[in-house]
């Protein structure tokens, strides 16, 4: 390994002409472009993370706008329109799954409930969950993952061990076993009408979140171990910075890449957990709309009909994969160098 | 939808049910053999194993705890005879009448139904031989005292049994765990043995007294030997033709086999033939589990019953060859809800809410007629004493205008928040969000507490301090007298305890009513004691006290190698386990 300059990887980029057809447009005159735009460049050539990110953003612009349409009218997802359905056969709807121009996707079985809206506002719990579980766990696992690394010694050590032991936990169970008490005592920590979705909503999001800090910590220790060794960081010390300071002032914004890439790629993880917990019947209870609820619904009817389970599935699938490929994309963006 | 509380079955009704019944089962093809295509089908035959599916944990398994309609029936038919018990029979009238078990015959009356005489036979044995004795008897009755210990089962024996009361309203002697201020003088009064002859003496007249010892537990005798007071709220020690092998765990079932010590000479088959080797317990599986492998009818299931009716999810698949291993029958059991008179305490708000109820909505999306038939009171018609409840015109969509104008002229405002508490199945959460529509539009603001543990439900809505203000509940008569509907569910004097509310849920309170069911229980003729009952549940609606919402019916699949497969009266209309066998 020859010497390298001092400067972060993607300062490197800048200075380095690896990338040729990058350089191209840019041979007539030399622009100096900062290490931001340079990764932007990058993720904007790269079509399928451009179409995924679109996705995302009609995914949370529709998310933003459901408990306004939901207001206003428009959407009703807790209406039952029972006349459209043919009790003698178990409430299935009586022609063609309900679909008409009042209801697009047609009316969900027993209730009578129109499909695309509960599917849409399902949209926004789904991802209000996922979005605040997954930020849990980034600050739980961001900040304790910068205080082991650069620490050193018995504080990492602790740190480290609690992240095995944290990782060794059978989280899946523990979340089904603890779910009654867990929720009773936010029922009664939380004002308000005790029977509401909230104590649900905020025990799922912290057991997802407190379990799922441990991978973001090691990877942000690891990062921050190469960091600590820099001048920047001796400089700070030198100045008489406080650790406080050097952790959130000097080290967190070197960290924001890792901390992006990581977000969009467990984010899809917690909205297909909130849809399996459903299932399991600790998630979000109906007749709030989840994406994970409104699946459960239609699987006992999928074994009739499999077109009650077939938009309630895709949306999902495509929402999680949508993140995934854009959590790629913007790795690559990000930091051209990782290997993948 | 939900567990079943109670006990009930149906008796006056049996052209409808049994009407119903064949409706229900017709068009079969024959193509399961043997199985044909009714409730009764091929006798069966002797041996194998009967696999019974139940979801819920069990609550008691204690011959004067068990409550459930479902465990009542299949502990008699297999573990705890009864001094009589119910023949199974399609015949309704046949299946509640009871013949003799561990009795000689069905009992000697005297006083007007004051004085009750039964012998015991001779040559019944417990399961480890020793002879059943009147002593036996004696004991078993004497726990329904301890009411501190012996909780969950029917407490008529506290009231009707010539005991006196305390300044606590309860009867002065306290069952057999505690010797302190204990009146076991007047105990002995009451209940006499004299040799293998036992004598029942009331404060009034029971006539219907073998018909509450066929249909509950709270008669069936006892060993003291064997008595840890709560902790054998999961033994069983059997007198009947089966044992438990093994463990009995209550939250995932248990195996029963044959008794060595029982003798069929003692019994009558037309209790319990007993014909499975072996009879499996198997409870976890959710009803869409349990729909899923009877349809699938693979291994196990080919054996197999259950008391949980198909998922409305499920009538699609019930076609051809399934068809003709399913039943249709009205079971003797009412939903309702109750309002929570500790929370709910405006007389309009209750009025208003009933007014909103959409229960033919409920009806529709919990399965329609497959699955419900309309209530129009907590009385079902099959009972004695049943009449039309003036308050509630079923069915109804709900009447959310006359809901509103009820509110606007008490002057209440809205929107008012209430909170709903009911069983949760993926069902029942569709039922409760129709529901919801219809109060909403009146101006209730109804949060859905479904709750997802079922087998804890009632335990947890006879909390006093409970949440809810309004709550299901299911409810079947004890026997078929309206004295075994609205007196144990709303009579504030016997259930109404500082650390449970007994079967009164919503803690309803009424002196007026009261005074009925006092009425009621010393009337001097059956007509005076009909009458009485029905100016109690006019009285009821009056208060609105409950809702009633629909009545129960049962939509059960089986395995296709089941044989002799039965639901009756005798068994509150469950798989009947007295005639059954498998292939």
């Amino acid at each position: 390994m020859s010497f390298v300059s001092p400067g972060s990887a993607i300062d490197q980029e800048a200075q380095l002409p690896p990338e040729r057809e990058l350089e191209a447009d840019a041979a007539a005159k030399v622009v100096g472009r900062s290490p931001t735009r340079l990764a932007m460049a990058r993720f904007r050539r790269d079509k399928l993370s451009m179409v995924s990110f679109t996705i995302v953003v009609i995914y949370v612009v529709g998310a933003i706008l459901a408990p306004f349409l939901v207001k206003f009218g428009v959407l009703d997802p807790y209406g039952p329109h029972q006349s459209l359905l043919d009790p003698a056969l178990g409430g299935i709807p009586k022609s063609h799954w309900g679909i008409s121009l009042h209801h697009p996707l047609g009316v969900e079985p027993g209730a009578g409930r129109d499909v695309l809206s509960r599917l849409w506002y399902g949209i926004t719990f789904s991802l209000m969950i996922a979005i605040s579980a997954t930020l849990v766990a980034m600050v739980v696992g961001t900040v304790l993952g910068i205080i082991a690394g650069f620490s050193r010694g018995v504080v990492d050590t602790l740190i480290s061990r609690l992240v095995d032991l944290t990782l060794s936990f059978p989280q899946t169970l523990m979340l089904l076993a603890l779910s009654s008490t867990g929720v009773a005592l936010f029922a009664k920590a939380l004002p308000g009408n005790q029977a509401a979705a909230l104590p649900n909503a905020v025990y799922v999001i912290l057991v997802l979140g407190l379990f799922g800090w441990p991978g973001m910590a090691r990877l942000i220790r690891g990062q921050v171990l190469t960091i600590r060794e820099r001048e920047f960081i001796d400089a700070a010390r030198v100045l008489g910075a406080s650790n406080g300071r050097i952790y959130f002032k000097e080290i967190l914004p070197n960290l924001w890449a890792p901390v992006l890439v990581q977000f969009t790629l467990v984010m899809p993880l917690y909205i297909s957990a909130e849809a399996a917990l459903s299932f399991l019947g600790v998630g979000i209870p109906p007749p709030t709309p989840t994406l994970g609820n409104v699946l459960t619904d239609s699987i006992n009817y999928s074994t009739g009909d499999f077109f009650f389970f077939l938009f309630p599935a895709l949306l999902i699938a495509i929402v999680v994969l949508s993140f995934n490929l854009l959590g790629d994309g913007l790795r690559d963006a990000l930091d051209p160098k990782g290997d993948r | 939808m939900a567990s079943n509380r109670k006990k009930a079955f149906a008796a006056v009704a049996a052209l409808a049910s049994a009407s119903v019944v064949l409706a229900g089962c017709g068009g079969g093809s024959g193509s399961s053999g043997s199985n044909g295509n009714s409730n009764t089908t091929a006798k069966a035959t002797k041996g194998g194993t009967l696999t019974y599916y139940i979801r819920d944990a069990l609550e008691h398994t204690d011959p004067q705890r068990v409550y459930l309609g479902r465990e009542l029936t299949n502990l008699d038919r297999t573990v705890y005879r009864r001094l009589v018990s119910f023949p199974a029979s399609t015949d309704t009238t046949k299946a509640t009448t009871p013949v003799a078990d561990l009795a000689t015959d069905t009992g000697h009356s005297s006083q007007g139904g004051k004085v009750w005489k039964f012998t015991v036979k001779s040559g019944v044995k417990w399961q480890d031989g020793k002879p059943i004795t009147c002593e036996d008897f004696k004991y078993g009755a004497s726990r329904v005292f301890a009411t501190d210990v012996i909780t969950g089962g029917p407490n008529y024996l506290l009231s009707y049994l010539d005991i006196p009361l305390g300044s606590d309203g309860l009867p002065t002697y306290k069952g057999p765990y505690t010797t302190k201020n204990n009146d076991v003088a007047s105990f002995n009064k009451a209940i006499t043995c004299q040799g293998q002859t036992i004598t029942y003496h009331f404060k009034q007249p029971w006539p219907d007294f073998p018909l509450a010892v066929a249909s509950l537990g709270m008669m069936d005798p006892y060993r003291k030997d064997k008595d840890q007071g709560d902790k054998s709220n999961f033994q069983i020690f059997s007198n009947g033709p089966y044992m438990v092998q093994g463990k009995l765990d209550h939250n995932r079932g248990y195996t029963l086999v044959r008794n060595p010590n029982y003798d069929p000479k003692t019994d009558n088959p037309e209790i319990r033939e007993a014909n499975p080797d072996k009879i499996v317990y198997d409870i976890g599986k959710t009803g869409e589990q349990i729909a899923d492998q009877l349809i699938a009818d693979n291994g196990a299931a080919q054996t197999a019953v259950t008391d949980r009716s198909i998922p409305p999810a499920y009538y699609t698949q019930i076609t051809g060859s399934v068809a003709d291993r399913a039943v249709n029958v009205q079971s003797p059991f009412t939903d309702y809800l109750v309002l929570n008179f500790a929370r709910v305490k405006n007389l309009a708000v209750r009025q208003a809410l009933a007014a909103a109820t959409n229960d033919q909505g409920w009806i529709d999306a919990g399965g329609g007629s497959k699955s419900y038939d309309p209530a129009d009171s907590i009385v079902s018609p099959t009972v004695k004493g049943y009449q039309s409840n003036p308050a509630f015109k079923r069915p109804s969509s709900g009447d959310v205008d006359a809901a509103k104008q009820i509110l606007q002229k008490a002057g209440v405002k809205t929107p008012i928040n209430l909170s709903f508490t009911y069983p949760s199945t993926p069902t029942a959460d569709k039922q409760a969000a129709v529901l919801k529509d219809t109060w909403k539009q009146a101006g209730f603001n109804v949060t859905l507490d479904g709750v997802a543990n079922s087998s804890t439900y009632y335990t947890n809505i006879q909390q006093p301090d409970q949440k809810a203000d309004i709550i299901w509940a299911g409810w079947g008569a004890d026997w078929p007298s309206a004295i075994t509907v609205t007196a144990p569910l709303f009579d504030s004097r016997p259930n109404l305890r500082k650390n449970t509310n007994g079967q009164d849920y919503g803690r309803y309170q009424s002196d007026a009513f009261n005074k009925f069911i006092t009425q009621a229980q010393t009337a001097s003729s059956l007509d005076a004691q009909t009458k009485a009952l029905q100016q109690a549940d006019i009285q009821l609606g009056k208060d609105v006290a409950y809702i009633p919402l629909e009545i129960q019916k049962f939509y059960l699949l089986r395995g296709s190698k089941v044989t002799g497969y039965m639901t009756d009266a005798a068994s509150s209309m469950y798989p009947d386990l007295g005639p059954i066998g498998v292939q």
